[in-house]
């Protein structure tokens, strides 16, 4: 991490160094990939403000005559069925985000901190294990899982999902971190440990309050991974009213293909909190993401 | 394994007095408090099912999932699905997938990264919007994009036939030729803004006195961008483009909603066709053979991201 005023200085040498053609260049090349970016969801948003009626038109209506918030309302209303169902789903995946980001934490920190700090025999090997379970795709765990499920009796209940969401969110929360502990000067624990602290107090005392941004960091790219979850929730739940808003949202909508205003006005809703966590937390996301790559 | 079974005797052995390894390991017994729950879990969740699927891989077993009706086939299933015709059309569209997917988001995500790197009014705004999509989710994404390539109603094709471009909109993702060039591109969609957080941290770290050295040489931007910036980020690009690579080896959720692998299996990447093997067709054992394969396949790539990661360690001197 520069200083504000390398960062200053850099972006002065910048300006100079850079000549007009590639400034131009770079402009219109940012056009274009916003207009990729964010055409696709202001589309989404104008669907989702048309009536039903209104969508199925050709060619569309760029803007509707008669924008309607009917979509919203119908999926925020607790007295029809419709509402029910989404509402509940909302409260499912709240409810396995959250389980699934706390236990992440409380399991990845200590192990994190151990990778980073100690060097007991089979470090390596065990963190490279870690690592490399960020490569395997869920599907080629669900036969397995789905039959230790069933054999536990865990099957269509959310414990199972957040078990099975911890085999993604462990190994990346246990990379994070210890992205972040390597970057605390280890002077600060033995400052502490002479002063009488047991390795253990200095953990808590000291690397742990210095870390709380990795942590959050940590928390929300667990949080943002088990609310986007799709496959384990369709294959390990078959009830209603338990499903998570990914899948949710499919099984609502298969039924009625044409109710796209309301498909969009779903994809919207289940969209804002991740995007919203994501804005007001991006700093710490993006530098925890990062950390460990760009070491130089 | 061995850090397990090592463990075990070590504990069995309370004296410090073993030889090397098993003293070290005693030593440092209380080091593993710190993972232990970590590695219960994996054990539970990773390692088990590995094994499981390992096993499956050679047995046939009978729809449903009466597994104990299975039988030892030995290496059947991995012949059978390599001389199977839909094998060669399924690896062909992973490799298109993979490698358009993976080489066009990093250099879209890299150039945004570039042109974003200057500081100027509105950056961090656009930053931010640049990276929504990466953070939304993926079957949000597959709707929003199916209701942008609809065949009846879609904006693209109604822009097209507006240009005078086409008669009337095509089928983007109901016909063979075009659905996976389209799928593709919702990918990218998707996947640019991690390209391009990945390079705009890593320009961060080019050395200001090396372009501006290169500057007083007389190079041009162009020349300073590939005699200087560029070969500063080899590590950082390595492993964006593996983690990418990976990534998009293993999509599932935009092929899968968009078009469940169709139209006759055009959009069938791997994973979604073990996907469809398994709890589609029932046919646990051959998806096992092919999940088993595609373990191989990740374990090489793992090679590669492992060796990228060590490297950046030694440089920094660290590891």
């Amino acid at each position: 991490m520069s200083t504000i005023a390398e960062t200053a200085l850099r972006g002065k040498a910048r300006r100079r160094m850079r000549i007009d053609g590639w400034r131009w260049g770079g402009r219109i090349f940012l056009v274009f990939m916003m207009l990729y970016t964010a055409l696709p969801m202001i589309w989404m948003l104008i669907t989702s403000i048309k009536s039903g009626f209104a969508a199925m038109q050709f060619p569309p209506q760029w803007w509707p005559d008669q924008p309607t918030l009917a979509s919203y309302e119908k999926l925020l209303d607790p007295q029809n069925s419709v509402g029910q169902d989404f509402l509940r789903f909302f409260w499912n995946s709240l409810f396995v985000s959250t389980a699934t980001t706390i236990l992440s934490v409380i399991v990845a920190v200590p192990a994190a901190y151990a990778f980073s700090r100690f060097t007991f025999p089979g470090r390596n090997f065990l963190f490279f294990a870690v690592l490399l379970r960020n490569m395997f795709p869920a599907v080629i765990f669900l036969v397995p899982l789905f039959i230790l499920m069933r054999a536990i009796g865990l099957v269509n209940t959310h414990a199972s999902l957040v078990l099975t969401y911890l085999t993604f969110g462990l190994p990346l929360a246990i990379w994070l971190l210890k992205g972040f502990y390597d970057n605390i000067p280890v002077q600060l624990e033995q400052a502490a440990r002479i002063d009488g602290a047991t390795r253990f107090q200095a953990f808590v005392l000291i690397v742990m309050p210095l870390s709380t941004p990795g942590i959050i960091a940590t928390a929300i790219y667990s949080f943002i991974g088990a609310w986007n979850e799709y496959i384990y929730a369709y294959t390990f739940l078959s009830k209603n009213e338990q499903l998570t808003l990914p899948v949710g949202i499919q099984r609502f909508f298969s039924e009625n293909t044409t109710d796209f205003p309301g498909l969009m006005a779903a994809s919207f809703m289940m969209s804002v909190p991740v995007v919203v966590l994501f804005l007001v937390l991006q700093r710490y996301f993006v530098r925890a993401l990062t950390e460990g790559a760009v070491k130089h | 394994m061995t850090i397990l079974t090592g463990k075990a005797e070590a504990r069995r052995k309370l004296q410090p007095e073993g030889s090397g390894v098993l003293r070290k390991i005693w030593e440092h017994r209380a080091d593993y408090a710190y993972v232990l729950p970590a590695i219960a879990v994996m054990l539970i969740v990773i390692a088990y099912p590995i094994y499981y699927t390992i096993e499956l891989s050679f047995f046939n077993t009978p729809p449903g999932l009466q597994l104990r009706d299975k039988i030892f086939i030995g290496l059947d299933n991995y012949t059978a699905i390599l001389t199977s015709p839909v094998f060669w059309t399924v690896t062909s569209n992973t490799l298109i997938w993979t490698f358009g997917s993976t080489l066009i988001s990093f250099v879209l995500g890299f150039a945004c990264a570039l042109a974003l790197h200057r500081d100027f009014v509105g950056r961090g705004i656009l930053r931010a919007i640049l990276i929504i999509p990466w953070v939304i989710s993926a079957v949000a994404a597959s709707y929003i994009w199916k209701w942008i390539y609809h065949s009846d109603f879609g904006i693209i094709g109604a822009v097209l036939v507006g240009l005078g471009l086409a008669d009337r909109p095509p089928n983007f993702i109901d016909s063979v030729s075009t659905v996976l060039p389209s799928l593709i591109v919702v990918n990218i969609w998707r996947e640019f803004p991690f390209a391009m957080i990945m390079m705009m941290a890593g320009l961060q770290t080019v050395p200001d006195q090396l372009l501006r050295a290169a500057k007083v040489d007389g190079a041009n931007a162009w020349q300073r961008f590939w005699h200087v910036t560029f070969p500063h980020l080899r590590n950082v690009s390595t492993v964006t483009i593996l983690l990418l690579a990976v990534a998009n080896f293993n999509s599932f959720i935009i092929p899968w909603i968009m078009t469940g692998g169709g139209p006759s299996n055009a959009s069938h990447i791997w994973i979604t066709h073990i996907y469809e093997l398994a709890f589609g067709r029932q046919r646990w054992g051959v998806a096992s053979a092919y999940s088993v394969l595609l373990f191989l396949i990740l374990m090489s790539f793992g090679y590669f991201y492992v060796r990228a990661l060590s490297g950046n360690e030694r440089k920094d001197g660290s590891a």
